[in-house]
């Protein structure tokens, strides 16, 4: 196809009336359009008070349909005000929308600058920048792909429980993997619920049947996730199923081997504090209700002998034999919902835990209140418990080192007061005290109970308890009661210690595994606080419950909901729509370095083997479009739709800056999180100079060391990059990155001073304004760049591109 | 084993009987303990630091300066040297504007100290160097079970992130050793629990409150004695005994003796060469007790 | 607004007008202070003082006074002058806050602006000393008993002349001044340092 002669419009917003508008106030929009108007291939320059509005799009049709353009470029407020808009307008008059390209002259233009003189100037420039992109756009396709419509859910949690039961009554097939022997999680451990005092097994035993039950619900038990390739949409995952010594398909969970198996351990469902045999079921209303055998107890596997469970089997259903097993599936969309642990209260030591057995965690407490309290130690009824809260929470540095907890647990409050109220109930005469630092009771129906639990009798203490001590068959308590400044110290028959709540272990591997992101508290980052807040960095995987962050059972329900709905959103329609925006690999030039595989933050780079050589390939589904892998490839074979090589040299060509501002400098910035803060500070009317030219890039990382000596050829004094602070081009690759390009720098006597970087969250515009002033001052002070050097940047730049060319 | 030895001011005045003990003990266990020359207070914790943190920082920089160039470990007898000193150096460490200071002080004296000096108590020596092992071998009179109060103080086990030597809530090395020598610890329920420190000084009967307790509950806990690590939590609970007996009107009799002082009478050695006629509350019974 | 405008807040209220903000500013740029506004006000120091009874304001509070610049109440309470180090309160702090090290910087801020001290006894001690182990190298015991307490202290001088009494009787008070050699380098060294500290 012969390439298009572009016939470019220019369209420019006062964005108001007159001389009142947005921009019209400080941009002489008229000078903007003559400019415009002078620069080759633009066939038509307009001005129009609001471009957004429907007689402005009827503009651009108008100038589509009658003057044939083929090429849009709109002058207005930000692209993420109306881009979109602006795309189906012109695709709706048969323009490609990738053919459009938008100058933001309002929150990085009129709203920064007072000088009218220089702002005009300024968006002189951007126009003309916009308009040198505009020329080298291409056309794109976006294209579909069809998806698989299964759906993986790692962890069986009432979370994963909740998703699974949601997305397969909407007609999902649901694959439910489970490391232990039974679905129910740490919910199944759970007495009475806050607030409502709900029984916990009355709640999700039905759930846990259900899922049984359903069709379409297939649960993987003492299984665990050990691959996940492919793509979003379709997803290769490879399960690892631990042999269960019992075939669940003859299993009737009779109990006779339990009843008969010579080995006791430590049950892990009663946290200890109880016992199960080598063949057991973790609980009465297990999900399989099969029985297992703990390797590592079993007399069998450690000494050869023994086998009475075989024996006494009436079903014939306990297989030595049995092995592990590999299974192969494919899914669309994978739910991570791997919960929580509690924090082991060992590592505080001076709550004595672990030196007495009085001294109970608020989970193992759960247990003894389902069991019957008792002491521990002496099997007798307690009369008085002391419930210390915030036990190794919130806390950001001790004086020791040990396992902490930085975040609040969320739950602690609730769940000690629920505690307390089920001891008083058992026990006459109780004397629970709750030793606390503030009570959060911040969910529905939460204040109401802590206040009808206050004129119950429950005593509360406001101060962190000191220490506990074992003594003569008591525990000593020492707090200070801080609302009267004095000491408390008093003797209890038990203590139950409300201890953090950390990611189930494990997590982190899970993270990695599937290609996303864990916080630095460990749990499962999500994609945006507040408006993504189930969704990972990866499309197409998901996460709920307290693999997100502790959290109560109805927040957790909640979440599970919404993950069901996300994943119905994605793989509901049956195909995916691909981004366009994506890298490509030229398989001409690929010399299988495998340095793109390395650094992609996305695992979209996959390696072909052929017989000649291999070479890398990008999966447009996995493909983020970020373009760190751009400047990477050593051959140049990579390059990035929509901020290809041409297409960003041609935009940082067009940073001419005629006008006298100094020093100039050019600052790269990341297009979503970056440039949100940007237009931040626009819409605040905060202030930097107009010395300062952005461009908007989708990953600092796409820059490489040929745009850097373009824009010094183009007249800049530095150069700045802004990264956003979540995105997947993390602040140490940031670092790592600019430091290469420093002493490239170096290498041709550009000082290294010239080039700065920062990561920024959106929020924090006064720091990119203050980064711009302090970067200005410091440029000033080393002077501009001299033109001895301009120019000899000018032939390295020359001797690049030939090079490239070959 | 040979190692740079500060003793501290009270070794050689209030606490002596440590300083003679250790050095007995010492002997019989192959340790070499080499006084560092001219040496200064360590800085003296809080009642320096108080008055002028830069004079106490630079009292321990001088110690510190004076053991590296004797290119050898620095061994304490006393917690509060112990903890002086491991303090100075951590700060020496982090804060590099003060060590700027201080190197300056230091080079105007003709000193010089660049942070390659590790500080350690003696017990540390004994765990980790000698063994429990060795120290077993040693024993020539049987203890016999005989109960002894692990009393642990502050400044040895206090903060971790400073002195990093036992548990600084449930501390074990001092146990061990009794047991090694054939004691008995009986489940003292105050071995961390601070006497009062310098409070004996200026605010005694704040200082004897708090040591009533420690020496009560020994007694509680039927010990025949109490044993330590500190020369400072020596004087509230021997020297002043008395008083404190006088002032709360309660008879109390607990000898209380450095711990080197029992490893000694486990190694055979004589009360003279233990100095435990200087321990103040009396220890004659409790020696013919064990040779009973 | 003119004065007729505002209306007058009672004095026994804490108010922004008797916060000291500089003096918050200045105990954070102490060794000790840096992160003195991290504290929740939880209380597990207050509940670990083996000695808070003695203190007219637990060590919480004396954190809660620096918070709202509260400078002479802090700088004259017993609190900072009763701590005795034992850092039990630093061990558990859940925001590593050293609070020895504080109240030893709050002893050091009084002394140099003389505060009168709530404990008189307790300045004096740390000048004391300071100034015998400038004087020797090491201290010297009968001199520190001797002029820590005012003359005016009997009961205090009583107490000390009673320890020394039976420390001298088991010869473990040595009444001859200790003696360092090379007193020329260490003594030139304290006083740089104290040209340094003005003290």
């Amino acid at each position: 196809m012969a390439k298009q002669e572009p016939k470019i419009g220019v369209y420019i917003c006062r964005c108001g009336c007159d001389i009142e508008g947005n921009i019209s106030a400080t941009v002489d929009v008229e000078k903007v359009k003559e400019a415009a108007a002078s620069i080759n291939g633009v066939k038509v320059a307009e001005v129009y008070e609001y471009v957004c509005s429907n007689p402005g799009q009827q503009m651009i049709r108008d100038g589509i349909k009658e003057q044939g353009l083929n090429r849009i470029v709109v002058a207005a407020c930000s692209p993420r005000m109306h881009l979109e808009t602006f795309k189906r307008n012109v695709n709706q008059e048969g323009l490609n929308p990738y053919l459009l390209e938008i100058a933001n002259i309002r929150e990085q233009c009129s709203w920064i600058h007072d000088d009218k003189k220089l702002a005009t100037f300024k968006a002189v420039d951007l126009v003309g920048r916009a308009v040198e992109r505009a020329r080298n756009l291409k056309p794109l396709e976006e294209k579909k792909v069809k998806v698989n419509r299964d759906a993986l859910v790692i962890g069986g949690g009432i979370a994963g429980i909740n998703a699974s039961v949601e997305l397969a009554d909407k007609g999902y097939q649901v694959y439910l993997v489970e490391k232990g022997p039974s679905i129910g999680g740490h919910m199944a451990q759970l007495g009475k619920t806050f607030p409502t005092l709900d029984c916990s097994s009355c709640v999700i035993t039905p759930k846990m049947v259900y899922v049984a039950q359903h069709p379409l619900i297939k649960i993987f038990s003492l299984s665990e996730v050990t691959k996940v390739d492919g793509s979003p949409g379709n997803f290769k995952i490879t399960i690892k199923k631990r042999p269960r010594y019992v075939d669940a398909s003859k299993c009737t969970a009779c109990g006779e081997c339990s009843k008969k198996c010579p080995v006791t351990a430590k049950s892990e469902f009663e946290v200890g504090l109880g016992s199960r045999k080598a063949i057991y079921q973790p609980f009465r209303q297990a999900v399989p209700s099969a029985y297992s055998i703990d390797k590592v107890n079993c007399l069998y596997f450690t000494k050869g002998v023994c086998k009475v469970c075989q024996k006494f089997c009436k079903a014939n259903a306990v297989d030595f034999m049995q092995q592990e097993e590999t299974v192969e599936l494919n899914v669309g969309a994978i739910v991570v919902s791997t919960g929580y642990e509690v924090l082991d209260p060992q590592g505080v030591k001076q709550y004595s835990y672990g030196l007495n057995p009085d001294i109970v965690t608020h989970l193992q407490f759960e247990r003894l209140l389902v069991q019957g309290l008792r002491r521990p130690s002496t099997g007798e009824q307690p009369k008085k418990i002391a419930f210390i809260l915030c036990v190794g929470s919130r806390m950001n540095e001790t004086a020791v080192e040990n396992d902490y907890c930085e975040y609040c647990c969320n739950i602690g409050c609730m769940n000690a007061i629920k505690e307390a109220y089920v001891f008083q109930k058992e026990v006459p005469d109780a004397e629970p005290w709750v030793f606390y630092t503030d009570i959060r009771a911040h969910g529905k129906g939460y204040e109401e109970f802590y206040a009808r639990l206050r004129n119950h009798g429950v005593r509360f203490i406001r101060g962190r308890a000191a220490e506990v001590m074992p003594y003569n068959g008591h525990l000593r308590v020492r707090a200070a009661d801080t609302l009267l400044g004095m000491p408390i110290e008093e003797d209890f028959d038990m203590v139950v210690l409300s201890s953090g709540l950390v990611p189930s272990p494990g997590t982190d591997n899970v993270a990695r595994m599937i290609g996303i992101h864990t916080g630095s508290d460990g749990f499962i980052l999500e994609r945006h606080h507040k408006l993504r807040p189930v969704d990972t960095q990866r499309e197409g995987v998901y996460a709920c419950g307290c693999a997100l962050g502790p959290k109560d059972i109805r927040e957790t329900i909640t979440e599970s909901m919404a993950v069901a709905s996300q994943v119905a959103t994605f793989l509901g329609k049956g195909e995916v729509p691909v981004s366009a925006e994506v890298a490509m690999v030229d398989e001409k030039k690929c010399n299988g370095c495998e340095e793109c595989l390395k650094i992609c933050p996305a695992r979209a780079v996959e390696k072909i083997p052929s017989t000649f050589r291999t070479r890398m390939e990008i999966n447009p589904m996995s493909c983020i479009g970020c373009g760190i892998c751009v400047p990477i490839c050593p051959t140049g074979a990579i390059d990035l739709n929509h901020s290809s090589e041409e297409q960003l040299m041609a935009q940082v060509r067009g940073v001419e800056m005629k006008e006298d501002v100094s020093p100039k400098i050019v600052a790269f910035i990341e297009k979503n999180t970056a440039y949100a803060s940007a237009d931040l500070a626009g819409q605040t009317r905060a202030h930097y100079g107009p010395n300062i030219r952005i461009i908007s890039v989708p990953s600092t990382g796409r820059v490489g060391f040929k745009h850097l000596l373009q824009a010094f050829v183009a007249g800049a004094d530095g150069v700045v990059f802004v990264e956003g602070e979540d995105s997947s081009f993390t602040g140490e690759k940031l670092r790592e990155h600019v430091t290469r390009l420093k002493k490239d720098l170096q290498a041709v006597g550009v000082e290294s001073l010239r080039l700065v970087s920062t990561t920024i969250t959106i929020p924090q515009y006064p720091k990119l304004v203050d980064t711009f002033e302090v970067f200005t001052n410091r440029v000033s002070k080393i002077g501009p760049l001299s033109p001895k050097v301009r120019s000899e940047v000018g032939e390295k730049l020359k001797k690049l591109e030939a090079g490239e060319s070959k | 084993m040979k190692y740079a030895y500060f003793p501290g001011c009270s070794i050689h005045t209030t606490a002596q009987e440590y300083g003679i003990s250790s050095k007995a003990v010492s002997k019989v266990l192959g340790i070499e303990l080499i006084e560092i020359p001219e040496w200064n207070c360590c800085g003296a914790m809080d009642a320096v630091y108080a008055y002028n943190p830069l004079l106490s920082i630079s009292l321990s920089a001088r110690n510190l300066a004076l053991a590296e160039s004797m290119k050898m470990d620095v061994v304490t007898l006393c917690s509060a040297c112990f903890f002086t000193l491991s303090r100075a150096n951590k700060l020496l460490h982090e804060d590099s504007e003060l060590k700027g200071k201080v190197d300056k002080l230091l080079n105007d004296s003709g000193l010089q100290y660049t942070g390659g000096v590790k500080v350690r108590h003696y017990l540390d020596v004994l765990l980790n160097d000698v063994g429990l092992e060795n120290i077993s071998k040693n024993v020539k009179v049987k203890l016999d079970g005989l109960k002894v109060a692990p009393y642990y103080g502050c400044m040895l086990i206090r903060p971790p992130n400073i002195v990093n030597f036992d548990d600084p809530e449930h501390p074990h090395s001092m146990d061990k050793i009794i047991e090694a020598i054939g004691g008995k610890n009986v489940d003292y329920i105050y071995k961390t629990q601070c006497c009062g420190a310098s409070l004996g000084l200026t605010e005694q009967e704040v200082m004897m409150e708090m040591t009533k307790d420690l020496l009560l509950e020994a007694k509680k806990a039927n010990a025949d004695c109490i044993a330590l690590p500190c020369p400072l939590c020596h004087l509230n609970m021997d020297a002043k005994q008395k008083t404190i007996e006088s002032a709360f009107d309660i008879k109390i009799g607990m000898p209380v003796v450095f711990f080197t002082q029992l490893m000694g009478v486990a190694f055979g050695l004589s009360p003279k060469e233990l100095a435990l006629n200087k321990n103040c509350v009396p220890t004659k019974k409790l020696f013919s007790q064990i040779h009973a | 607004m003119n004065q007729q405008q505002i209306l007058p807040r009672p004095k026994h209220a804490i108010t922004s007008e008797m916060m000291d903000k500089s003096f918050l500013a200045d105990v954070i740029k102490m060794r000790g202070g840096q992160n003195v506004l991290d504290c929740i006000q939880c209380g597990v120091c207050a509940g670990s003082c083996h000695a808070s009874w003695a203190m007219d304001f637990t060590p919480m509070q004396i954190v809660r006074m620096l918070h709202l610049g509260m400078k002479e109440k802090v700088l004259s309470s017993s609190t900072i002058w009763i701590c005795a180090s034992c850092y039990t309160c630093a061990t558990r702090c859940p925001r590593g806050i050293d609070i020895p090290l504080l109240m030893s910087a709050l002893k050091n801020m009084a002394i140099k602006e003389k505060f009168p001290a709530k404990i008189p006894v307790k300045p004096r001690f740390h000048k004391t000393f300071a100034d015998i182990v400038q004087k020797y190298g090491r201290i010297h015991e009968p001199e520190l008993f001797l002029k820590i307490t005012n003359k005016t202290d009997f009961k205090g001088m009583m107490q000390n002349a009673k320890l020394g009494w039976t420390l001298l009787r088991k010869g473990k008070l040595k009444m001859k001044a200790p003696k360092v050699n090379k007193k020329d380098q260490w003594s030139t060294l304290f006083k740089n340092i104290a040209k340094e500290e003005g003290v």
